[in-house]
């Protein structure tokens, strides 16, 4: 058991050592010129071109003063409001009140056309007699011991509930 | 008059940042390099990393003076920078590993049969150090860097120091089970 522990003791030790071997290569010859040569034209390339005055910049302290941070917050709110205030009196204003007109529908060709009929309401001479409402219970409770009697009211009245 | 004042004055800074980044580089690049070619393993790609390392240090040259430790500074953006070059790399191949050992290590006295059996060796070890879970890994090859503690491991990483510990703990564990794995399989 012990000679077992040495063992993964001694792997992990050499293998800690490859780590420490290659974290000990020396850099390539002409390193640091080649890196010094690179930043020298980037650096040339890029000469501070778009980058903020010293006094805007986060860390110039302007936004830690709070009247700045508070007036550059106005400004904002006052350039969304006032673009959109712009844009709603550019757009035109809508057109109220406007008549939907229906095109009178004509035979379409090849299909069944009315020959001229006219639909006319059919016309009363009388008034008209409905049968009264109360027929229908009155029918149930002169039944009480049918088939549907009491027992059948009861379910109407609960059914509804039910459903 | 006071343009031309402040023109000067933005060029002597300018000149004073660019005379602080190039100590920067003679002072620290081959550390950086180092850092680097551990986790790459390709000359080329290593130097290309410490190279971005820079220019992104350029970029923000005007924050150089707020850094507290430079040189943990540098190593951990060129870390970051590594990483994401690793991470959209393909996986290294053992044969590769063989081939550029042999070149990069030191070989004195050894004869060259010796010399690929080392690097064969050096090689299987790094394949199994891939196999391990990445925050385990990380630690791991950082620690071998001798120049730097285990403060500043947690610092280049961004975690605490007492998990610095754990997960090198962890990494120690893991690493013996696959070694001993491979070995019985062999």
């Amino acid at each position: 058991m012990n000679t077992g522990i040495r063992d993964q003791g001694s792997g992990v030790k050499a293998a800690e050592e490859t780590l420490r071997l290659i974290a000990r290569l020396h850099a390539p010859d002409g390193l640091e010129e080649r890196l010094q040569e690179s930043l020298q034209v980037a650096a040339l390339a890029a000469p501070g071109g778009l980058r903020w005055p010293a006094w805007l910049r986060p860390s110039g302290g302007w936004m830690r003063s709070a009247p700045l941070r508070a007036a550059a917050a106005t400004a904002i709110v006052a350039v969304v409001v006032g673009g959109g205030w712009i844009v709603s009196l550019r757009l035109p204003a809508a057109q109220t009140g406007m008549a939907v007109t229906a095109s009178p529908r004509g035979a379409s060709a090849g299909g069944f056309s009315s020959a001229g009929a006219m639909r006319t309401p059919q016309t009363l001479d009388r008034p008209l007699v409905t049968a009264p409402a109360e027929a229908a219970p009155a029918k149930l409770a002169a039944h009480p011991k049918g088939k549907n009697g009491a027992k059948g009211l009861r379910d109407l009245g609960t059914k509804g509930l039910r459903d | 008059m006071q343009k031309t004042d402040k023109s000067l004055t933005d060029e002597a800074r300018r000149a004073e940042e660019e005379q602080a980044l190039a100590a920067l580089v003679s002072q620290y690049a081959p550390t950086l390099y180092r850092v680097a070619y551990s986790v790459l393993r390709n000359a080329a790609d290593a130097e290309d990393a410490v190279q971005e390392a820079f220019l992104r240090v350029l970029r923000h040259r005007e924050t150089l003076g707020e850094v507290r430790d430079q040189r943990v500074w540098l190593i951990r953006i060129v870390w970051n920078v590594v990483l994401d070059r690793k991470r959209r790399m393909k996986t290294r191949p053992e044969t590769d590993d063989v081939v550029e050992l042999a070149r990069v290590l030191p070989a004195e006295g050894l004869s060259a049969d010796e010399r690929v059996a080392a690097a064969q060796h050096h090689a299987h070890v790094l394949a199994c150090v891939e196999q391990l879970p990445a925050k385990e890994r990380q630690v791991m090859m950082l620690s071998a860097f001798e120049e730097l503690s285990s403060v500043e491991i947690a610092a280049v990483i961004g975690i605490t120091e007492s998990s610095v510990r754990s997960r090198l703990f962890r990494a120690r564990n893991l690493m013996a089970g696959l070694l001993d794995h491979v070995r019985s399989l062999r």
